[in-house]
């Protein structure tokens, strides 16, 4: 005899408002005539972000883990990481907004007589917006769900349409739709790796819950190498998102090959929800076997870390560039999960929108280094853009002297407080690779840095095409971020230190 | 307000002010610059008239809360081995504006980032000087190169994008590491007095040994590098040959003393056990120092490379003696730190125009210029003789002064590095007689002596040379008592007389 | 001990007219040296004032003191800049001020002609102030300011026509090798800081009974090695040839009369050390003895007037480290020889001038000859310094120097006789190269070409050497009558209450021996000399040669200490770049070659990337497993 389930609502309400204007944004494509769409296409989406992050302020205080029965913990950490969530995708859409990234007609076979077409009849793709918005209520779901199979449920929902929205850049669309697909096979495998993962779990514990997981550890109930294999393969599929090694391979082409708005989109909002669900598993579920899990994480982070910087020396294309940076990062941000204390998580928190905001800004600039056929990713031309306009190349170094750690930048504050919490855990070892990693890193970051001011520009024009409203406002804003947070990161911290908590 | 705030507000916001004046108008910026400059040296003898000498500890301290969450405070003051430095600061700042009048002409960018850079550059060594809180220092340590950075790739000569890179990778390494041994001694105080940067409240936590050596070295290889100690040196000459007179004057002449003063402000204050056990070694790298320096200064045929190797020499008596340990060795190494910020000043600001005049800093170049531009080779000459300490001159006292303290603790030591006068001796007079003496090298007939802007500039460096050598008393006096301090933090104390009367 | 406030005068006189007329520029020009010459009588002046005044106080009230201010002061390290004005002292004041002026006179006329007349005025008086700091300092640190004062003053003057490449490398020469004799006292203020906590003379004095025998061994050798360095002594004389490349007043002056003896004041004034430290006496008799050999056979071969001179000062001034190496009587007649020679080589000195200035600046004594007649003022006063320097009674040489070999020959055993004979020859040798001088100089057929015409010098410069020529014949009379100056300096070196060695042999025994010796010296140069002299100097025998490489001093210190200097640079130079730097580079090189291979793994094959994705996740588990296991 079924009784239907109770739900909260008003706690889930922020992700299906976010639904809700995906489902309008659907009704849009079908009904609203060509002229307009795009237009109201943002509009929706982004009145429905801000209706999402207005309800989730005034239910910030409110924690529940039955929001929707067992399954979705309305907790500190989840309102912060929701609430980041939504403010950058709040700015990701007004890139996307901008006009000229992408396709005219998806369906249209690249160089056939379709495209010719649809460009010059002027067509623009809308699907971005609603897809976009369900990436996002996907997103918001992840780090909140509280059993496997809302994870995975989570995990798809914000997968899906990523991997559709990857293909489908304007101009080189073979490579973005290679991209796309790429992503989509990997995808499709680690995600069978998360639910094989999952699988295991229960296996072990007989139950789907990350606290019926936690208690069966402490329990020390169950077969361990099922626990040792579930574990393992959750991992994987986990790792897969934030582009972790040896699971990082998909980045550099997906990152390349994308529209750079959904590159911003993916690199700085996917990061949040993938980190966020991985610290909720390693804190709430796995913290009892810690014993096991914690080397190979730190493992993991440390080669990721290096791999990320080191690769990133030799390339030559900004966005891969971009990718192998994300790469380090992604190594940066598992100390986090390494220190397995309060810090970590507030330090990890305040890493994700340091560095969200400041890659976000890094591609929206990306978008209008431009040529005749469109963005010019390949460096060599970026020589000497510094002269060409100061503000915009200053920026930039502004954005990589963060990714950096220089201090007064938002970045440093967030390598700064990670680092200092792995070395409260203990974890030494990380924190000595960290700050040697990120010398290594400064080192392809500076040399962007030398291209764009002090060598002197060739004769091949690469212009800096004029920003649109939107995009100088997502340039400034992220720049203001960088820079307040690195000024006075109080700002931020106080609040990532109120909402550092899981509850269970 | 502190005075020290107000001191470093003054070129930060004058900075901000020069971006007020039109691009344009170069003559105007330069001359706001070289105001703001001159205010600031104001507020800086204002500091040093009420600075009492016979109170021991900080003063115009100030302290606010900056970062709660980690117990950051924006915390300022000043000992008197920090008023000293600042002092150094405030008056070498003026003076190469003054002296480099037209260095900015030639840059890849504006005359106008120049100076701010210039402005920003000089409000950022007085924070790094006054800051009582280890993360605030740290901060600054870093930021400030960037300013640097910009000012050797910007208007730098030849290789100066290269050299610019190497120094800023160099530096910020050791930075890094330096923010390892940060979090580690933040972490300690979390779990012994509770979380704080105060560098006071730090000296007096208890680290087990293994621990304070690991820390000690993430300190210590950052201000070796800062300070080129060998063989963290190499990045030094490519910036000094590249880097404009008055940006290499400001890198050599103040901000690498940050180097030898974060050692005595924190390798020895808040590590002495691991200062003692490291001590062997340090002594021995300041030795090579010495020597090396002063060999590869005698085979340096770029009169820019020149005086870069003969500051590594003069860098390596500045560590010998603050890792001696004794009063005379750290007050005659913090003196020192003075001197040779002045006298580097008068030599790469001679040498700039000496440069600029023969458009090589190839020292071959020159010759015979006694007879052509005897202002010009005077200048020079009293530069060169304060470089092998001549007795009368500043560095005499404090060199004296370090290898007395040294001979006091380890006479093996003291005598190697006296041998070090005879080199010193060596590099100057070779370069003297190549570039002053001799028949008047052909090209160099008719070259201008120093115009009455350079005089000005050049003429308070010369006297505060000559005067501090015979009259060092009050500068020494403000030393002392941070001397004994730090002597007293690493809980030690001069040796008697071995004959007692 | 008095007090007094006016010796700084001594000193602030003459270092302000030099910084004023180096300041001042060309303006001064026309009247900067006789402003400077008149300084420098003044400081004469007041030196004369305080020895009267000195001379009429008793005892101990004698010496005076005077604080200036105080120097540096940290800890224990005290020195403040303090003048102490005692029997020795005022003796080196006078010496100093009083040939320094005379010096000065001498010098309107011979540097007449040059445009930078001025600058060589104020170097003069720069010189004087450094000088009289160096015997006025209280302490060894003051006494250091002076020391490399004079250093100073001497390379600048060396190196006065230092558009000649040779004369600026002689100045650097100079000052390199005084340097080496720095280290040494450098070195000896800090055992004398680290002994005593105090480097005032009085401090170390009163401690010296107190310190181990090896700390006052080691500061006596230390000083040993300054006042080699400074007096040009063996090891480090190589510099005081080469240094005639200064105007010849300036080798009157400074390279004979006064800095060249400092390290004889320095030694006497350390007598406390040397007294108790019998080693480091050893040291001292036998770097004397060695030296004033060596000057004298370099003497023997050099035709260039002055560079003979300069060897026979070396060889003079061996004479006195010599003295002050037999205990405390010695002390005082080191001071008398130097006193003495002070009178006698600067009056050679200023008649070998008189003589190049007559002779367009020819200083190759086988081009001169016969000048006798034609200046004859300079050959008397010449000749007068002649007999003194090789001792003929009543000269003043012939009693300072007597004293030497007498007290050498007492110094009993072995020792003494070895030191007196040493000492004895030394005296022959020297009778022999000075004969050589006047002879080869002012007898003999003339042998100058026809574009020289030798004149007598004007009254400005003879007037000096008249002066300068008597003090060399009664100098020593007055000097040692009633052995007035041992008694004068007994309160400083205690010269008085010598243990009274048993003689060897009675002092007139060794006068006679001495005098026997000098008369052979003579005759040999005579007969070898009084005839024709070829112009060009002859081979000679391979000792003439080598005698004339100066005794291959300076192929010595090129081999030994040039060429390896050289080398190490060079090799360090390479090193810096190749191994340091190199090191630094590889980093990057290493880095950009893995990063270059990751490329290779980022092949952009899906299946590829599935493999390393499954690899890692079979990795992971093998660890995990082998870690649990």
């Amino acid at each position: 005899m079924l009784t239907s389930p109770n739900l909260t609502y008003q706690l889930l309400a922020p992700i299906l408002i976010i639904l809700g204007g995906a489902l309008i944004g659907v009704a849009v494509e079908a009904f609203v005539r060509k002229g307009l769409r795009a237009r109201v296409q943002l509009t929706v989406a982004l009145l429905a972000v801000i209706a999402a992050f207005v309800q989730l302020i005034r239910i910030r205080d409110q924690r529940s883990t039955s929001a929707a029965i067992a399954s979705f913990s309305f907790d500190g950490a989840t309102v912060f990481m929701q609430g980041a969530i939504l403010v950058l995708a709040f700015f990701a859409l007004l890139l996307i907004s901008d006009r000229g990234n992408f396709v005219a007609q998806a369906s249209a076979i690249p160089g056939s007589e379709d495209e010719q077409i649809s460009i010059s009849s002027g067509k623009s793709q809308t699907e971005v917006f609603p897809l976009t918005l369900f990436a996002i209520s996907g997103m918001m779901l992840f780090p909140a769900a509280t059993d496997l199979i809302t994870l995975f449920v989570a995990l798809e929902v914000l997968s899906l349409p990523l991997y559709l929205m990857a293909g489908l850049s304007r101009r080189r669309r073979l490579l973005s739709q290679e991209a796309a697909l790429k992503y989509f096979l990997l995808g499709a495998y680690s995600s069978a790796f998360f639910l094989f993962g999952s699988a295991f779990l229960y296996g072990y514990s007989g139950s789907l819950s990350l606290n019926g997981i936690a208690d069966a550890i402490a329990g020390n109930s169950g077969n361990d190498i099922f626990l040792l294999i579930g574990t393992i393969f959750l991992m994987v599929g986990l790792l897969f998102k934030i582009g972790a090694v040896p699971f990082h391979s998909w980045t550099p082409d997906v990152y390349q090959g994308a529209p750079t708005p959904i590159t911003g989109f993916m690199a700085a909002c996917t990061k949040i929800a993938a980190l966020g669900a991985m610290l909720r598993i390693f804190y709430v579920a796995l913290a009892g076997d810690q014993i096991q899990w914690r080397p190979i994480v730190t493992v993991i982070s440390i080669v990721t870390m290096l791999v990320g910087a080191i690769a990133a020396i030799s390339q030559r294309d900004v966005k891969r560039t971009l990718a192998f940076s994300s790469i380090a990062h992604a190594g940066f941000l598992l100390t986090g999960i390494v220190a397995l204390n309060q810090s970590g998580l507030k330090a990890s928190l305040f890493y994700l929108v340091a560095y969200g905001f400041a890659t976000l800004g890094a591609f929206a600039i990306v978008t209008l280094v431009r040529d005749s056929s469109g963005e010019v990713t390949d460096m060599n031309r970026w020589v000497g853009l510094g002269k060409k306009s100061p503000l915009i190349a200053g920026a930039f170094c502004l954005f990589l002297l963060s990714f950096g750690g220089i201090p007064l930048t938002s970045g440093f504050i967030a390598k700064f407080s990670i680092f200092t919490a792995a070395y409260e855990s203990g974890n030494i070892s990380v924190v000595v690779f960290g700050v040697l990693t990120s010398a290594i890193a400064l080192f392809f970051y500076l040399r962007v840095i030398v291209m764009l001011f002090f060598t002197e520009p060739k004769s091949d024009v690469v212009t800096v095409s004029v920003p649109s409203p939107q995009v100088s406002f997502v340039v400034a804003a992220s720049v203001i971020v960088t820079i307040v947070l690195g000024v006075y990161p109080s700002l931020l911290l106080n609040s990532a230190q109120s909402f550092a908590s899981f509850l269970r | 307000m502190s005075l020290v705030t107000i001191l470093e507000l003054v070129p930060l916001i004058g900075a901000g002010l020069l971006f007020a004046l039109p691009k344009g108008n170069t003559k105007l910026i330069k001359q706001s610059a070289f105001a703001l400059s001159l205010a600031t040296l104001i507020v800086s003898l204002l500091i040093a008239y009420r600075f009492k000498t016979n109170v021991s500890g900080m003063q115009f301290v100030e302290s606010h809360s900056w970062i709660s969450n980690f117990g950051i405070r924006y915390a300022v003051g000043i000992d008197g081995m920090a008023l000293v430095l600042i002092l150094l600061t405030t008056i070498l700042t003026p003076i190469v504006l003054l002296a480099g009048w037209n260095e900015a002409e030639t840059g890849r960018w504006s005359v106008r980032t120049f100076y701010v850079l210039m402005l920003i550059l000089e409000s950022s060594m007085i924070g790094v000087f006054a800051a009582t809180d280890v993360f605030l220092f740290y901060v600054i340590f870093e930021a400030m190169l960037i300013p640097v950075y910009l000012l050797i790739g910007g208007y730098g000569r030849g290789e100066r994008s290269a050299a610019a890179m190497k120094f800023l990778l160099y530096s910020l390494l050791g930075g890094l590491l330096m923010l390892a041994a940060v979090i580690g001694i933040y972490i300690i105080s979390t779990n012994q007095i509770g979380g704080t940067f105060d560098t006071a409240k730090l000296a007096t936590l208890q680290i087990d040994s293994g621990t304070e050596d690991f820390l000690f070295l993430g300190f210590f290889i950052a201000f070796a590098i800062k300070a080129p100690l060998w063989p963290f040196h190499t990045w030094l000459p490519g910036a000094a040959k590249s880097a404009t007179p008055a940006t290499s004057v400001l890198l050599l002449g103040v901000l690498d003393k940050v180097g030898t003063y974060g050692m005595i402000r924190f390798c020895i204050t808040l590590f002495p056990h691991a200062t003692k056990t490291f001590t062997p070694v340090i002594i021995v790298l300041s030795l090579i120092s010495i020597l090396y320096g002063a060999f590869l200064a005698i085979g340096q045929r770029d009169i820019n490379g020149l005086i870069a190797f003969t500051s590594i020499s003069h860098f390596g008596f500045i560590v010998l003696g603050i890792f001696a340990l004794t009063s005379q060795g750290l007050s005659g190494a913090t003196l020192y730190m003075v001197n040779h910020g002045f006298s580097t000043a008068a030599l790469f600001l001679v040498a700039g125009w000496m440069v600029a005049r023969r458009d090589s800093s190839q020292i071959a170049d020159f010759g015979g210029l006694q007879r052509v531009t005897p202002v010009m080779a005077w200048s020079f000459f009293i530069a060169g003789m304060s470089a092998l300490a001549l007795p009368g001159i500043s560095s005499f006292v404090s060199e004296f002064l370090v290898l007395v303290g040294t001979f006091t603790k380890y006479p093996v030591a003291a005598i190697v590095g006296t041998t070090g006068i005879v080199l010193a001796a060596l590099y100057v007079l070779i370069t003297v007689q190549r570039s002053l003496h001799g028949p008047t090298t052909a090209g160099n007939e008719n070259l201008t002596d120093l115009n009455l802007r350079e005089k000005i500039a050049i003429a308070p460096v010369i006297a505060i040379l000559v005067v501090m050598g015979f009259f060092p008393k009050p500068v020494l006096h403000w030393i002392n008592p941070s001397s004994a301090a730090t002597m007293q933090a690493a809980g030690v104390s001069d040796p008697l007389p071995k004959a007692g009367k | 001990m008095t007090t007094r406030n006016d010796l700084v005068y001594l000193i602030a006189l003459p270092l302000f007219s030099s910084a004023f007329l180096l300041l001042l520029g060309k303006v001064a020009n026309k009247w900067g040296h006789l402003f400077a010459t008149l300084v420098s009588a003044s400081t004469f002046g007041i030196g004369l004032y305080e020895f009267v005044a000195m001379h009429s106080r008793a005892g101990v009230a004698r010496a005076a003191t005077q604080k200036i201010f105080e120097w540096i002061s940290v800890g224990t390290f005290k020195v403040d800049a303090s003048l102490l004005l005692d029997q020795l002292s005022i003796c080196f004041v006078l010496l100093i001020t009083g040939v320094g002026t005379l010096i000065h006179i001498y010098s309107i006329a011979y540097m007449s002609h040059d445009k930078d007349r001025r600058r060589f005025f104020a170097y003069l008086n720069l010189f004087i102030a450094a000088m009289l700091l160096l015997v006025l300092g209280d302490s060894y640190l003051n006494l250091y300011v002076g020391w490399e004062g004079v250093g100073l003053a001497s390379y600048l003057l060396i190196g006065f026509w230092n558009e000649r490449p040779a004369y600026a490398t002689a100045a650097k020469k100079a000052f390199v090798a005084n340097r080496v004799g720095d280290i040494g006292l450098s070195l000896a203020i800090m055992i004398a800081f680290t002994q005593f906590g105090s480097v005032t003379f009085a401090g170390v004095k009163a401690g010296a009974p107190h310190a181990s025998p090896a700390a006052l061994t080691a500061m006596g050798a230390m000083l040993l090695l300054a006042a080699a360095g400074k007096s040009a002594q063996f090891p480090l004389q190589s510099w005081l040839g080469d240094a005639m490349a200064g105007p010849t007043p300036v080798s009157a002056l400074i390279h004979a009369a006064t800095m060249v003896t400092a390290g004889v004041y320095l030694i006497t004034r350390s007598n406390f050390i040397f007294d108790a430290s019998s080693t480091a006496r050893l040291l001292v008799v036998i770097v004397g003895a060695i030296t004033l050999l060596f000057g004298a056979i370099v003497g023997t071969a050099k035709d260039d007037i002055k560079k003979a001179l300069a060897a026979s000062t070396m060889s003079q001034i061996g004479y006195m480290i010599l003295a002050t190496g037999l205990g405390p009587i010695g002390y005082a007649f080191a001071i008398m020889h130097l006193l003495t020679h002070g009178f006698f080589k600067a009056s050679m000195f200023l008649g070998a001038g008189s003589v190049m200035h007559g002779m367009n600046d020819e200083v190759n004594m086988r081009r001169y000859g016969g000048l006798g007649k034609v200046m004859p003022i300079t050959a008397i006063t010449f000749g007068l310094g002649y007999l003194a320097i090789i001792g003929v009674p009543p000269f003043a040489g012939f009693y300072s120097k007597d004293k030497i070999i007498e007290t050498a020959f007492n110094a009993g055993g072995t020792r003494g006789i070895v030191l007196g004979g040493a000492a004895l020859l030394g005296a022959a040798i020297t009778a022999f190269y000075m004969t050589r001088v006047v002879v080869l100089t002012f007898s003999g057929e003339k042998r100058w070409d026809d574009q020289a015409h030798p004149h007598e010098s004007p009254s400005l410069m003879w007037i000096p050497m008249v002066i300068l020529s008597i003090g060399s014949v009664a100098s020593g009379f007055l000097l040692s009558y009633g052995s007035a100056l041992v008694h004068w300096l007994a309160p400083v070196v205690n010269s008085t209450n010598a243990e009274g060695g048993k003689e060897l042999m009675r002092p007139i025994v060794v006068s006679a021996l001495a005098l026997g010796v000098v008369i052979l010296g003579i005759f040999t140069a005579i007969v070898k000399y009084n005839k024709i002299v070829p112009v060009e100097a002859p081979q000679g025998s391979s000792l003439t040669r080598f005698a004339r490489r100066d005794l291959g001093q300076d192929d010595f210190n090129h081999h030994v200490l040039v060429l390896p200097g050289q080398a190490i640079t060079k090799g360090l130079v390479a090193m810096d770049f190749s191994f340091i730097d190199g090191v630094v580079r590889a980093v990057g090189w290493v880095l950009t070659y893995f990063s270059h291979s990751l490329k290779k793994v980022q092949n952009g094959y899906v299946r590829s990337y599935a493999l390393l994705m499954t690899a890692g996740a079979i990795a992971l588990l093998a660890t995990i497993w082998l870690v649990t296991l």
